[in-house]
């Protein structure tokens, strides 16, 4: 049998910092304006009776995933391991899966990624250019990460659309996703539902919800207690 | 047919499924197709490499994750007990800090003599070589004229080699002008804990077996104290204690907290009153602490005074003064008025907080203290930690430590010469120690060095202008208040050298500038003087990487040239110390060259403690090597109750709520300029007179402006992504600046409640003009129920004008985004710690739509 993965993020533990966010961009080379992860955020109430609430958001990996409905052409697709996977090969780039997406969180690549490095042009007299760091660290993004290409595309191009695959190629060699493993609150899991011993059945025995669980989508991130 | 990508190109290109243009934006082809070009092996391809973040005084050891020369990743250090593994988001923004091609890349010198906002530069490269000549050619004008006091070097963040640069070299060379960026950091907190137990530095918390917390201002899942470790456990925390933020905007810790006060700014000193009076009136002082009434009845009855002969103190030394000089009358009622804060919220806080004694913490930050009275706010905080006996205990606050060994630096008696010694005499140009700014660290008149004076010491030539300046790792016309008051001090100055990792507002004054490190990546030094989860430690920060830009360490390598440059000219004192003084502690080898001389300053610094020969209480580390390899040195665990029973420090050696330490030294200050204390009082702003300069006491907050010229409070926050104000030209940190509460992308926003927002027929994103008596800039608004009505909140890190090409919008018309607080904020001081008072709604400020 094969493994059911899903997460569990633990809202009272999370400090709403979106470090999360951020070491997602740094895993995955995604460039500005695409964000795997990211946050809802909700104020209400009136001053001084004033209420805050934080959620990371990101691929649901949903087991009744509208986006592979969607998509014509089997790019998004469910592995064997219960995770919505994105294929940028296959990828037509048509946006269908995004339209379908009730979360929103799958991006489109209207340019190529990280371009921005390799400009001549510096901002000041005093300043280098991206072109040089980019000739001087000898990679696309000074900071790329190249394990991300072990089993998808480590830096998409223009015209395909990606979105979270929940840190695949490290949860393929027993590691966590890099997200959950770099969260300071250590709000966030990766756990097997097949598994009967794996304590994410202890996290879930917490008060817990989905998002938009209504719409029958079957979502996999499970938002524990409250912000 | 089944459509794969290139059929999908060819139909949608039969059909026209692309409008013409639009096409090119469509799907290009993969160079590498998934499955067939991927990386044959999930492995790690990288090393982690020991380091150091220094984004904020956490200085939390990280791990940076290497991949072919390149750095990639940053982690906490598994090894450093006081992070335990973990990092903050902000560690992360250090990558796009270290590869920002904005940054200065070479050395560079000015071309146009004139300076101003309004001029241009017209900087040009030039040679490590000719950048040394020229300064030391400045250097030996000021000694052939008997000027050396007129040289100073300029400190902001630092590592421990800055004894070298700012430390040493200042007084070889003749002048007492080091100053520090210390003063506009937290000193007022760190008033609050020396005048009651006599500690002057950060305090440690036991947030592990606490039941109750009160957060002064503080926002310690957010920013500065101990991030990492404060997140890690927050989940458990919530369960465990009861948490009460007091704080004018709603923080993430207010959010997250039992309680949110939302005091009214600068009055917290009331609330600390009033919860102190409920705790003795309510009879749940911490009797095995504070000790009891002779016959155990209580006669803490509000208004009404008492012997003190009828109460016996165990720790402590003072109550009942303080009771009747002040606590006596501070009921919640009372505070309620002033405050802001209704009389049963403080009643109820007050009782938890006292019902869990000792288990029970007042936490102390800047954002409460750092206001123009907030000094005895500070003492009323620490005091707090008294009456419920959680100084020094389990579930309290910790103001000690185990010190880190560390060798002192050599001596430099043996090079400094007439000169020298005559600049040294001289009047130091901040003001620290005058009558209106007594600073007094550690018992000393004077103790703090301030920053912010130096500006009005430059205008004003009082007691003169400085002429040849070494600034490094900070920006003064930026974070300091009343920026415009350095631009035209900057303007003055004949010459400065700024040492900087980007460019930045305070370059655009320089005649020098030189190029530096990244501390994090491109750097080896140690860094100690900071604590967290009850150890103390002292972390190595790596040169990981070598830099695309051409840089020297500046603590080091550089004086080391100027060392050699000076010697060319003549005066070999400074390169002689360094080569006569500097020993590699395993070979017994001096330093012949720059970079010679950072590794041997740093193993000899360190010798202690990774030579295992040195006995010490903590980590135990064979050897140099070792040391980079673990990257940190963690002392034991902080044992409790050390300071308890006499060893407090102070004059009773006891824990003072009637502070004999604070009176004598604001005695000796009064006495160096033959006043009164309360005539020290008076010239600080102080409404004290008497006895009370004594105790913690409620000061009315003292606000810059006309309340009918300027109708609203300005008060200002920090942000969960700052690096120190360092990080706004990185993507990640516009990106992801709405995780600050009320705070947008890509922006920087006054947040102004919707109630004043309606009468001003202000709506979200309208540009507004703030304008204050000391100026004014223009950001956009966001209506925020996260602020009271007539309280302007915005975040301070954003309105660079000249730092990259994110952080400024405009360089040639040197348009900032967003606006920088310190243009509008006032320059005031609190004047007992020398502290920049930038908090509790210092100024007052007019809001007009644009």
């Amino acid at each position: 049998m094969g493994k059911n993965y899903a997460m569990t993020i633990d809202l009272q533990s999370c400090i709403g910092c979106a470090a999360c966010s951020v070491t997602c961009k740094n895993e995955n080379n995604t460039d500005d304006g695409i964000n795997w992860m990211h946050f809802l955020k909700k104020e209400t109430g009136t001053f001084p009776n004033v209420r805050y609430e934080f959620m990371p958001a990101l691929c649901n990996h949903c087991d009744n995933a509208p986006c592979i409905k969607a998509c014509p052409v089997t790019a998004m697709y469910k592995d064997e391991d219960g995770l919505t996977l994105h294929d940028a090969d296959k990828c037509i780039g048509c946006k269908a899966c995004m339209a379908a997406c009730p979360y929103g969180v799958i991006s489109y690549n209207k340019d190529n990624p990280h371009e921005y490095w390799t400009s001549e042009e510096a901002w000041s007299e005093l300043s280098a250019t991206p072109a040089h760091v980019k000739q001087e660290t000898g990679e696309t993004l000074p900071y790329y990460n190249p394990e991300r290409a072990y089993n998808y595309e480590a830096i998409r191009s223009r015209g395909v659309v990606e979105k979270c695959q929940l840190c695949d190629h490290r949860l393929k060699r027993d590691e966590q996703p890099y997200c959950v493993e770099r969260c300071p609150s250590e709000a966030m899991y990766v756990g097997d539902l097949n598994d009967p011993d794996d304590k994410i059945h202890e996290i879930l025995k917490d008060e817990h919800k989905t998002l938009k669980d209504e719409l029958g989508t079957k979502p996999k991130v499970y938002y524990i207690n409250s912000f | 047919m089944k459509l794969s990508r290139r059929n999908f190109l060819k139909a949608s290109a039969v059909t026209g499924l692309f409008a013409a243009g639009a096409s090119q934006k469509g799907p290009v082809m993969n160079a590498f197709s998934t499955a067939a070009n991927a990386e044959e092996e999930n492995v790690e391809q990288g090393e982690w490499i020991p380091s150091v973040c220094q984004g904020c005084t956490a200085w939390c050891a990280v791990e940076i994750y290497r991949i072919d020369g390149r750095a990639t990743k940053v982690r906490g250090n598994p090894n450093a007990k006081a992070n335990h593994g973990h990092s903050c988001v902000r560690s992360h923004l250090g990558l796009q800090q270290v590869y920002d091609p904005d940054r200065v890349k070479q050395p560079m010198k000015r071309t146009n003599p004139n300076k101003g906002r309004d001029e241009d530069p017209e900087f040009v490269p030039i040679s490590w070589e000719e950048a040394m000549d020229t300064i030391a050619e400045k250097i030996m004008e000021l000694r052939e004229n008997d000027e050396t006091h007129k040289f100073s070097v300029w400190r902001g963040r630092y590592t421990s080699l800055n004894g070298i640069l700012y430390g040493n070299m200042p007084k070889i060379i003749g002048s007492p002008n080091n100053i520090s960026h210390s003063s506009i950091c937290a000193e007022s907190e760190k008033f609050g804990r020396y005048y009651t137990e006599r500690y002057w530095g950060y305090a440690d918390y036991d947030h592990e077996n606490t039941l109750y917390e009160i957060f002064w201002g503080g926002d310690p899942i957010s920013t500065n104290r101990q991030v990492p470790h404060t997140a890690s456990i927050w989940g458990d925390l919530k369960s465990r204690a009861t948490l009460a933020c007091i704080d004018p905007r709603l923080s993430t810790t207010a959010a997250k907290s039992d309680e949110w006060l939302p005091v009214m700014p600068g009055e917290d000193g009331a609330l600390a009153s009033a919860i102190a009076h409920v705790l003795l009136t309510e009879e749940l002082w911490h009797k095995p602490f504070v000790g009891d009434f002779t016959n155990g009845e209580n006669q803490f009855v509000a208004g009404q005074e008492v012997d003190e002969d009828d109460f016996e103190e165990i720790q402590t030394h003072g109550l009942v003064k303080w009771w009747n000089l002040v606590l006596k009358d501070a009921t919640p009622e009372w505070a309620a008025e002033r405050s802001g804060i209704p009389e049963d919220q403080i009643y109820r806080v007050a009782r938890g907080f006292g019902k869990a004694a000792p288990r029970a913490i007042s936490f102390s930050s800047p954002g409460s203290s750092m206001t123009i009275r907030g000094g005895y706010t500070a003492l009323a905080q620490a005091a707090l930690n008294g009456l419920v006996g959680s100084a020094d205990a389990e579930g309290g606050v910790i103001s000690n430590g185990i010190d880190v060994p560390t060798n002192d630096w050599p001596e430099i008696d043996d090079y400094l010469d007439d000169i020298a010694e005559a600049g040294l005499e001289r009047e130091r140009v901040d003001h620290g120690g005058r009558l209106e700014l007594p600073a007094l660290k550690d018992s000393e008149s004077g103790g703090v060095k301030p920053t912010n004076t130096v500006a009005d010491a430059m205008l004003n030539e009082d007691p003169y202008n400085l002429k040849v300046v070494m600034s490094y790792w900070n920006n003064f016309n930026f974070s300091n208040q009343g920026t415009e008051r350095w631009d035209e001090a900057l303007a003055k100055l004949p010459f400065m050298v700024h040492m900087t990792v980007n460019p930045a507002e305070q370059t655009h004054y320089a005649d020098i500038v030189l190029p530096v490190p990244h501390s994090m990546f491109e750097r080896l030094s140690p860094v100690d003087g900071s604590n967290g989860n009850l150890h103390r430690h002292l972390h190595m920060q790596n040169k990981v990487i070598e830099s695309p830009f051409d840089i020297r360490v500046d603590e080091t390598e550089i004086p080391w040239m100027l060392g050699e440059a000076l010697e060319e000219k003549g005066f070999s004192n400074l390169i002689d110390y360094f080569r006569n003084e500097f020993r590699d502690p395993e070979t017994g080898d001096a330093p012949t060259n720059a970079e010679e001389f950072n590794l041997i300053a740093t193993k000899q610094y360190t010798e202690p403690i990774w030579d295992p020969s040195f006995e010490k209480d903590g980590d135990t580390i064979n050897g140099w090597e070792e040391l980079l390899e673990v990257g940190t040195w963690n002392t034991a665990k902080y044992e409790f109750r050390q300071k308890w029973d006499g060893n407090w420090g102070t004059e009773t050696g006891q824990f003072e709520f009637y502070s004999e330490t604070l009176k004598k030294a604001l005695e000796e200050h009064a006495d160096k300029h033959d006043a009164s204390v309360d005539e020290v009082m008076e010239a600080c702003n102080l409404e004290a007179r008497g006895e009370l300069a004594y105790v913690p006491h409620y000061e009315p907050a003292m606000r810059v402006g006309d309340e009918d010229e300027y109708p609203f409070i300005f008060t200002e926050h920090r942000s969960k992504l700052n690096r120190e104000a360092r990080s706004a030209n990185t993507s990640w940190y516009q990106a992801f600046k709405d995780v600050d509460i009320g705070d947008e992308a890509w922006d920087d926003v006054a947040k102004i409640n919707p109630k004043d927002a309606d009468e001003l027929g202000i709506e979200d994103g309208d540009e507004v003009k703030l304008t204050t008596e000391t100026g004014s800039i223009t950001v956009k608004a966001k209506r925020w129920e996260g602020t009271r009505p007539g309280v302007i909140s915005k975040c301070y890190g954003q309105g660079h004008w000249a730092y990259g090409h994110i952080a400024s919008l405009d360089r040639e018309n040197q348009i900032a985004r967003g606006g920088n607080n310190n243009d509008i904020l006032a320059p005031v001081h609190e004047a007992l710690s020398g502290s920049g008072a930038r908090h509790g709604g210092q100024t007052r400020v007019r809001i007009d739509k644009v």
